[in-house]
């Protein structure tokens, strides 16, 4: 326990240092930027950030990472809030209160509620990923190569589940990537497997797979698309502030939805787009004021806000301590973990631990910046979300470039990059799942490694990977994984026809640029 | 759910990567072939789940086109202008190195999108500057040069 406090303090210190509140600072503002701006996404930011992560210590570049994330998640609301167009699908729950305020005069309130709604639920999440993520890292103290395997494939079927439309083509997606992680040398023999030259001898790049296949294919999206000029945000006047029997009338809203967004981001499967709307109904359900809704809540909006915020604290329970992220951010974030050379579980937290806690103490104080930034910086983030397309698409393009080129000063990489973009786009316009690729490709290596290693040991008896209860529980796991998403789907459906009165399936689609991934 | 012939593209090439990678393995050793071989099965065991849950849904509920949902509001001369720039730009970059063919490519894009020429001169300053102060100067990456620019150099 003393260790504990001891390493909470000291990373408190380390976070401290000019460098990671600069990087703090900037993260957050870029995050809020990506955000609000309706046809990129919190993934698509991160992982075009990840380059410029590689120079720096693994804490620092973590912490920019995770700036991001919190950064853009409740970036996406100014866009809801201004111009009735979610930046991000997290902020989908806050455009039907947000924009109503707007309409009545109140968008400074309501964009203030936003934020100090995303502070208190991103804050508070971090208390149950200081907590929870210490004792679930030591589970995996258990794990031999036989439940490597089955881990490696319970994060598969959990991943591949999500934003996919068909849970057969998610699972597809998380096949494909395996058999592409096998391209380069063969980890035990070191026999050459499907290369065409030497370059891929350490296999595919998974940085700049994840450019491509979130940044690159999002430029192909907006390509394809008509241009169209966006919405004038809304020039607002009154003041960014709530009263204190406002603010009292939030705190149990908060709370609630704190609780919501954290189990939800906890729960591989679900994101916060789920957690918005069950943050916004479950305030609509203990509102005293439910006349307000759908004419402008503040509780509407701060129950959105604040759950999809605690999903971020939430989310990085699993993926720090298992390695299985539960959404297409933390996948990423999970990619820049690896590219540091670390590997999520028991390391993180007993020889890596003074990085961690300085980690978790970072994404604390970038609450206090998205506080601080956002509040300040709404009017100029609102003219931001307005930039158009046309704009975004060569700019996108060059910083992908630049971005893979970054890693290893090989022209090689951008093609690689390049080539994901195409498959990353053609993926997502035929329903597949380019976060189960990218997933695949970081755990394929682990599930192989896991997967040979104990049939070496066991002459190739099969039968190890069924010898210990920890396999068990993963096999029964992986089975939920694959039905999780049917609950998941029929739940956020829920949700969403509550909140709107719409059943989610007889809409017509609505012109929102938003990227499910 | 109507069966969709766009995911037939889906399925076939699904089984041709499946083929791709099952021909190269069979040259491969014995036990590294192992690891390979179970992806292979499980690629190909899922896409054949897949066709016959379409096959299923072809016979309950019809077949249906597919290409106006993936395709709705395509504009082919705007995309296709943006991938050919794209793939130009990289070539451009390996003989003419980052900075020119950057200028040169977003110059391009932008103009051919209708951006004014303005805010044209404003992007292209905006990110060339971003890029050459975070990368170059900051995180000390040394951006290509350009084969061309090299032998002009000497």
């Amino acid at each position: 326990m003393l260790d504990t406090l001891s390493l909470m303090g000291a990373g408190f210190l380390n976070a401290l240092t000019p460098i990671n509140l600069l990087m703090m600072a900037g993260g957050v503002a870029m995050g809020i930027v990506i955000g609000c701006m309706p046809g990129l996404s919190a993934a698509m930011g991160v992982a075009l950030m990840l380059p410029m992560t590689f120079t720096m210590k693994p804490e620092t570049g973590l912490i920019v990472l995770g700036a991001i994330y919190c950064g853009a998640i409740f970036g996406g609301s100014i866009s809801a809030i201004l111009i009735h167009t979610p930046g991000t699908p997290a902020s989908a729950a806050t455009a039907i209160e947000g924009y109503q305020m707007t309409q009545r005069g109140q968008a400074g309130k309501a964009l203030f509620t936003a934020c100090y709604a995303s502070f208190w639920g991103g804050l508070l999440s971090c208390v149950s990923l200081y907590f929870f993520s210490p004792l679930l890292a030591k589970l995996t103290l258990k794990f031999m190569s036989a439940e490597y395997f089955w881990l490696s494939i319970f994060g598969l079927t959990i991943i591949a589940g999500v934003s996919s439309k068909s849970m057969i083509k998610g699972l597809m997606s998380g096949a494909l990537g395996l058999l592409i992680s096998t391209i380069g040398l063969d980890p035990i023999s070191g026999v050459k497997r499907f290369m065409p030259s030497s370059y891929f001898a350490e296999g595919i790049n998974t940085t700049c797979a994840l450019i491509g296949l979130f940044s690159m294919s999002q430029v192909f999206i907006l390509a394809e698309k008509k241009i169209k000029a966006r919405a004038q945000a809304t020039k607002f006047t009154d003041k960014m502030s709530l009263s204190r029997e406002e603010r009292k009338i939030l705190r149990p809203t908060i709370v609630r939805s704190w609780i919501i967004g954290n189990l939800i981001g906890i729960l591989p499967g679900a994101g916060a787009s789920i957690a918005c709307f069950l943050g916004y109904n479950t305030s609509r359900q203990f509102s005293k004021h439910k006349e307000q809704f759908g004419k402008g809540s503040i509780e509407g909006v701060a129950g959105s806000e604040a759950a999809n915020n605690a999903v971020t604290g939430g989310s990085l329970i699993p993926t720090l301590t298992l390695g299985i992220p539960g959404e297409s951010v933390t996948a990423v974030l999970m990619g820049g973990l690896v590219i540091q050379g670390l590997t999520p579980g028991p390391e993180l937290f007993g020889k890596y631990a003074p990085m961690t806690y300085t980690f978790f103490a970072g994404f604390v104080l970038v609450q206090f910046f998205m506080l601080g930034i956002g509040l300040l910086g709404c009017r100029g983030f609102a003219q931001i979300s307005r930039l158009s397309d046309a704009i975004l698409i060569p700019c996108v393009t060059v910083l992908c470039f630049v971005g893979s080129y970054a890693i290893h000063k090989n022209i090689m990489d951008i093609v690689v990059m390049l080539s994901f973009g195409v498959l990353g786009y053609l993926m997502r316009k035929f329903d597949l799942n380019t976060a189960a690729v990218v997933l695949a490709l970081i755990l394929g290596p682990i599930g192989e490694k896991g997967l040979r290693n104990a049939l070496r040991t066991s002459r190739g008896n099969i039968s190890v990977l069924f010898s210990s209860v920890v396999c068990w529980v993963l096999i029964a796991l992986c089975i939920v994984g694959i039905l999780s998403p049917i609950f998941m789907n029929k739940l956020e459906k829920k949700a969403e026809e509550e909140a709107t009165g719409v059943d989610p399936d007889d809409k017509k689609p609505v012109d929102l640029d938003i990227d499910n991934d | 759910m109507k069966m969709k012939k766009t995911d037939i593209g889906v399925v076939l090439f699904m089984y041709a990567v499946c083929g791709f990678f099952y021909y190269h393995m069979t040259k491969l050793k014995a036990s590294s072939q192992t690891y390979p071989r179970f992806t292979i099965i499980l690629l190909f065991g899922l896409t054949t789940l897949y066709l016959v849950q379409m096959l299923v849904n072809a016979k309950k509920y019809g077949v249906e086109s597919g290409v106006d949902e993936v395709f709705a509001g395509f504009q082919p001369r705007q995309f296709f202008f943006c991938l050919a720039a794209t793939i130009l730009y990289l070539v451009c970059i390996y003989f003419f190195g980052f900075y020119i063919s950057t200028v040169v490519f977003m110059v391009a894009v932008l103009l051919f999108l209708k951006v004014p020429p303005l805010y044209t001169a404003i992007t292209v300053v905006v990110i060339v500057g971003l890029i050459y102060f975070a990368f170059q100067k900051f995180l000390g990456v040394k951006l290509p040069v350009g084969t061309v620019m090299k032998a002009l150099k000497k």
